[in-house]
């Protein structure tokens, strides 16, 4: 039984109370629940508003008891199961919320709002059976709001079920009496997703036939010309296909994919596209300012084709004085052919050019005429072209550069491109100086700001490129002559606006550094701008139905559903596992917080017990005064807030204090393998295709003794990369572990599937050795390969491994990049071997690489 | 480099392109509030030679415009706003800034209706005033003091869009008459339906956690 209404006047209370939550009048709400109670202590309903304004004051526990007391009174009630529902939501405890909102309907089955919160919790959990069941009982409740018709024929859609989709949507267009207004966007729009959801339904005559029906009253132009186009050439109509490509290259004629669509319905031949050049000279020619008919054709022409269209492009662009015409058709650099007559080409304007205009004595007298672009540029390109990586040739890139510098001082993108060539170089502190000199003649340009910030991160200078950020962040500049930087400083500017690039490029600095607590602050604050970015759909779900732009909010689902395949997750997720597994194998370097500059802590490991001990208790005291000064910074800054009325946030929501500014409690997690699956689950599920994915899960698993998962890694990266120098070690680490294991390691039937898969990648009998010397020969000439291979010959046989010696022979490999010479380095840093020969040799060969000098 | 429509997948990268290029920023919900509410308006230029990476790869986005509608427009003109664009400088002076504007102005005359549009700059912007003022042909409407954060004032611009209502209806064919009249018009909203859409708007929270206010402070100002 349902509790007992509340007397009149205590009645009218309660809708006070309602309406005070509703329009967040927290405190005056507050006070009339507990008036009402004071008459009425058991009122379930009453406590159950309690709680819920509890809630929303910030006092999460407390509520939650209020409403389970609520429950205790009144188990009945609608109100107190849905506002227990609301409690879970807020905690975003979707599952309990919605067993609670199921709850409440069996008590109120017709509840529109608590219908629609239902739904809109299982549209965000990807229920579709259940989404579809909500949606239809909120229609039958609701049949005059078109938005819940559109509502369930997206239900029906998601849950893949086209056919009923479209009957709904059809249904409600036959109420309609009068036809909608020619500006209706939600009508044309609803009229799109109709016909979306026919061609999804794999009828592609019928979409056409429908769109054609709905052309005229589509305001969404270019996606009627678009799909008309799609539909004619998958229906082979290549005709009226042509014709509808070409009206859309009218429109805009700078989609690949138009003229791709093009070629096809004139029937070209993908291997033989020359007979395509004369319709983009006709594009071409129609606009005057189009670059892709002028830019495609040199993708397909060869030889003296190539050759003469090479030559109207880049003139035109280097005449204009472009300056990013090599970042235009730096991608033909893949053929050695096109490269060379390219370079051809532009040596060639340089040479008729002469040299009258550069001012060879010093002082130039008042009225010198501007230098001309043509030559700046062209040296300019020049200068690209010998820093490209195919075609690198470091001093003929500075002397083409200082010839540039020479016309033009003042040029930003020349400056520029010196540190770029620092940076190739390996000079990372020099590469940064020049960064910041380019800066400095573009304050006002952020471009240029951000990759003097980016520099000084490669630097390893944290501090100094936060402090360039923060030139351009919110919270330091000065607003009203106050210089506020209350919201956590330029840092928490960043955070907050999920600058994804800085946060990515600072942990991965720390790591480098050996800072791990650092780094895995940065890559979780990455993994929470993820969970945000999933969670921000959630108000889309009504509003959406609302503005009636349906096709735009399915897309948008549907991203959100592969969400963290998106390479700015991947690239930290892999950060962390890598840190979490160095903490698993190491637990100590939880402490080597203190960087000393070189990329290592403390080496304990080479200590004796006694000075392990006292050094690993000098790295925990410095690690607790530096926590402590972090903390003492976030209480000054919680002061400043609080000074500072104007930035609390609007709806009274206080922000959760950070405890751990350095991640030091993160770091020193006493589970990092269980922790590390939070970053490496949405990676196997999403990039399973990613062979460096597959390695870190066998990483995780293997150290978690998860056999047939690791297994599982192992055969997947297999399958992606068999020749993989780091699945071939890992194929030879998994079968020594395998061979070892005890008899309660693993139980059958486990055991019989991993002995047997096994036994087709690796048999037993292998000599691994051999094995492994095979594969390392058959790579000699590939720097990678051969550390995978030397990484398992120093797991076969730490003794005698060589390791020094075999990795230095990569070094005379001609085509062996710095980046690969570093790695190299970082190996012989792993195994404890020693580099002194190593860095020896590299230095000969990278002369400028700060790599190689300072590192012992 | 591509110019196309600006799909929800792009936005982390538009929002890279964004924190590089300029020191208006959003997060993440603000741009899906653009995508979903008028999907047909922001555009992006996307560099192709990018993406041959691995499969799924999303592509290098290099330059973008963030557009939107004025929701309640002072004047009662529907007009579309530029929230935000920018080029990378390593791709800038191709063109891709006057292309992106162009198809998003094109597209606010078609699918809104809108009769003008409008904007903000800096005043110090060399670079985007020859673009708004020489290449696109706005003017200023008027300077807001201290329109910005650090102090600097902005000229307000705008552009007349009725232009295009013409071309539209010629290229829409004949035998409409003046249909194309009909067809603007009707895209006003009609007084008890704005009225609608505005207290719909009103809940509408769209803050993030961080509250309504950062969104109202940034909304409406352009780059
Ligand atoms: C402003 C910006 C978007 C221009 O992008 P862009 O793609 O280089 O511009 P376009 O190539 O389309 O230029 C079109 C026209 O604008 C003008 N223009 C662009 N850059 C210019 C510059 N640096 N100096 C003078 N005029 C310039 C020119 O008239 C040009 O026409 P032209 O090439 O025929 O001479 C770009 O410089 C940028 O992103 N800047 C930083 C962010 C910013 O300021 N955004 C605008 C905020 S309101």
């Amino acid at each position: 039984m349902p509790q007992a209404p509340l007397a009149s006047k205590d009645g009218s209370l309660f809708r006070q109370v309602l309406k005070c939550y509703e329009t967040k009048q927290y405190k005056k709400g507050l006070k009339a629940a507990e008036q009402i109670l004071r008459k009425n202590p058991k009122h379930g309903e009453t406590l159950a508003m309690k709680g819920l304004i509890t809630n929303s004051l910030g006092r999460t526990e407390e509520a939650f008891a209020i409403a389970k007391e609520a429950l205790r009174h009144d188990m009945k009630s609608h109100v107190c199961w849905h506002v227990y529902g609301l409690l879970y939501r807020s905690e975003k405890n979707f599952e309990e919320s919605i067993k609670a909102y199921k709850m409440a309907l069996r008590f109120e089955p017709e509840s529109q709002q608590i219908l629609r919160d239902l739904a809109l919790l299982q549209v965000q959990m990807r229920d579709y059976p259940g989404y579809v069941e909500s949606r239809g009982k909120i229609l039958q409740g609701r049949p005059q709001l078109r938005q819940n018709w559109t509502g369930l024929a997206v239900a029906y859609h998601l849950a893949g079920s086209y056919a009923e989709a479209e009957n709904v949507l059809k249904k409600y267009e036959e109420t309609l009496k009068n036809p909608p207004s020619k500006g209706d966007i939600e009508h044309s729009e609803a009229c799109l997703y109709r016909n979306v959801v026919i061609a999804e339904s794999g009828d592609i005559a019928r979409a056409l036939e429908h769109l054609e029906s709905i052309a005229k009253v589509s305001l969404d132009k270019i996606s009627v010309m678009e799909y008309r186009a799609d539909y004619l050439l998958r229906l082979d109509r290549k005709e009226e296909a042509e014709k509808a490509y070409r009206a859309l290259l009218e429109r805009n004629s700078e989609k690949r994919q138009y003229y791709n669509g093009l070629e096809q319905s004139i029937g070209i031949d993908p291997e033989d596209r020359k007979p395509m050049k004369a319709i983009y000279d006709e594009f071409a020619e129609k606009n005057p300012r189009s670059d892709a008919p002028r830019r495609i054709p040199l993708d397909f022409l060869e030889g003296e084709d190539f050759k003469q269209a090479a030559d109207v492009y880049l003139q035109k662009l280097l005449k204009k004085g472009v300056p990013s015409t090599f970042a235009n058709i730096k991608a033909l650099y893949a053929g050695t052919a096109k490269r060379e007559t390219i370079l051809e080409l532009v040596e060639g304007y340089l040479a008729s050019m002469g040299t009258e205009e550069a001012p060879t004595n010093g002082e130039t007298n008042g009225n010198k005429p501007k230098p001309s672009d043509f030559k700046l540029w062209t040296l300019y390109f020049l200068t690209q072209h010998y820093d490209h990586y195919r075609t690198r040739n470091t001093t003929k890139a500075s002397e083409y550069l200082n010839r540039a510098l020479e016309l033009s001082p003042g040029t930003v993108e020349l400056h520029m491109t010196q540190a770029r060539i620092y940076k190739h170089s390996g000079d990372l502190q020099k590469a940064m100086e020049k960064m910041n000199q380019a800066r400095e003649l573009d304050t006002k340009d952020r471009y240029i700001n951000t990759k003097c910030a980016k520099y000084q991160l490669r630097n390893d200078r944290n501090e100094d490129a936060l402090k360039t950020m923060s030139l351009f962040t919110r919270f330091l500049t000065k607003r009203n002559g106050v210089k506020n930087d209350a919201h956590g400083g330029p840092l928490g500017d960043l955070l907050e606006m999920q600058c994804v690039w800085f946060i990515t490029e600072d942990g991965e600095s720390y790591l480098r550094q050996g800072n791990l607590g650092l780094a895995l602050k940065r890559f979780h604050a990455m993994l929470k701008i993820f969970d945000d970015w999933t969670e921000d759909q959630f108000d889309f779900h009504s509003f959406s139905l609302r503005k009636g732009q349906i096709r735009a909010y399915v897309t948008m689902l549907r991203w959100e559903d592969t969400l963290r395949s998106h390479p700015f997750f991947v690239r930290a997720a892999l950060g962390a596992i890598k840190v979490y597994t160095m903490l698993h194998d190491r637990p100590h370097l939880a402490h080597s917080l203190l960087s000393n500059g070189n990329g290592e802590g403390p080496d304990f490991e080479g200590m004796s017990p006694a000075d392990r001990k006292k050094a690993l208790k000098k790295a925990k005291r410095e690690q607790q005064k530096a926590q402590d000064k972090a903390a003492e910074l976030a209480a000054k800054a919680k002061e400043d807030k609080a000074k500072n009325a104007q930035v609390a946030s609007a709806d009274g929501e206080m922000k959760k204090e950070d405890t751990d500014p350095l991640g030091i409690s993160l770091a020193q997690t006493k589970e990092p393998l269980e922790v590390a699956m939070k970053f490496l689950t949405p990676l196997l599920e999403l990039s399973s295709k990613r062979v460096e994915v597959q390695c870190a899960g066998f990483d995780v698993y293997l150290r978690r003794k998860k056999w047939l998962l690791a297994l599982k890694c192992l055969i997947a990266a297999r399958e992606i990369e068999k020749e993989n120098p780091v699945v071939h070690e890992q194929t030879i680490r998994f079968r020594r572990a395998v061979d070892s294991l005890a008899e309660e390691d693993v139980k059958e039937p486990s055991r019989e599937v991993l002995t047997a898969e096994l036994e087709t990648i690796l048999p037993k009998e292998t000599d691994l050795k051999s094995y492994n010397e095979e594969f390392l020969n058959s790579h000699k000439d590939s720097p990678q390969h051969v550390r995978g291979a030397l990484r398992a010959r120093h797991l076969l046989s730490p003794e005698d491994a060589n390791i020094a010696g075999e990795l230095a022979n990569t070094l005379s490999l001609a085509h062996l990049s710095l980046k690969e010479a570093i790695e190299g380095q970082t190996l012989l840093k792993d195994l404890k071997a020693d580099n002194k020969d190593y860095n020896q040799k590299a230095s000969e060969k990278f002369p400028d690489a700060a790599a190689f000098q300072t590192a012992a | 480099m591509d110019i196309r429509v600006l799909q929800p997948s792009d936005i982390p990268h538009v929002q890279l392109a964004n924190i590089t290029n300029l020191p208006e920023n959003y997060f993440c919900k603000y741009y899906l509030y653009h995508a979903l509410s008028w999907p047909q308006l922001s555009y992006v230029a996307v560099d192709l030679s990018h993406s041959s990476g691995s499969p799924g790869e999303p592509p290098k986005i290099v330059g973008y415009v963030l557009a939107k509608m004025e929701e309640e427009p002072t004047d009662g003109v529907q007009h579309g706003h530029i929230t935000s664009l920018s080029v990378m400088r390593t791709h800038r002076r191709l063109g891709l800034a006057e292309k992106l504007m162009r198809q998003s102005q094109k597209a606010m005359v078609e699918a809104f209706g809108a009769k003008y549009v409008s904007l903000h700059v800096r005043v110090s912007n060399k670079a985007a005033l020859h673009l708004y003022r020489d290449t696109l042909q706005f003017e200023v409407d008027k300077v807001e003091d201290k329109y910005y954060a650090d102090g600097e004032n902005a000229y307000s611009m705008r552009k007349d869009l009725t232009f295009l209502e013409e071309v539209e209806s010629e290229s829409e064919g004949e035998g409409e008459g003046k249909a194309e009249d009909v067809g603007i018009d009707g895209d006003v909203p009609k007084g008890g339906e704005k009225k609608k859409k505005k207290s719909g708007m009103k809940k509408f929270k769209l803050g993030r956690a961080l509250g309504v206010a950062d969104l109202q402070e940034v909304d409406g100002r352009a780059a």
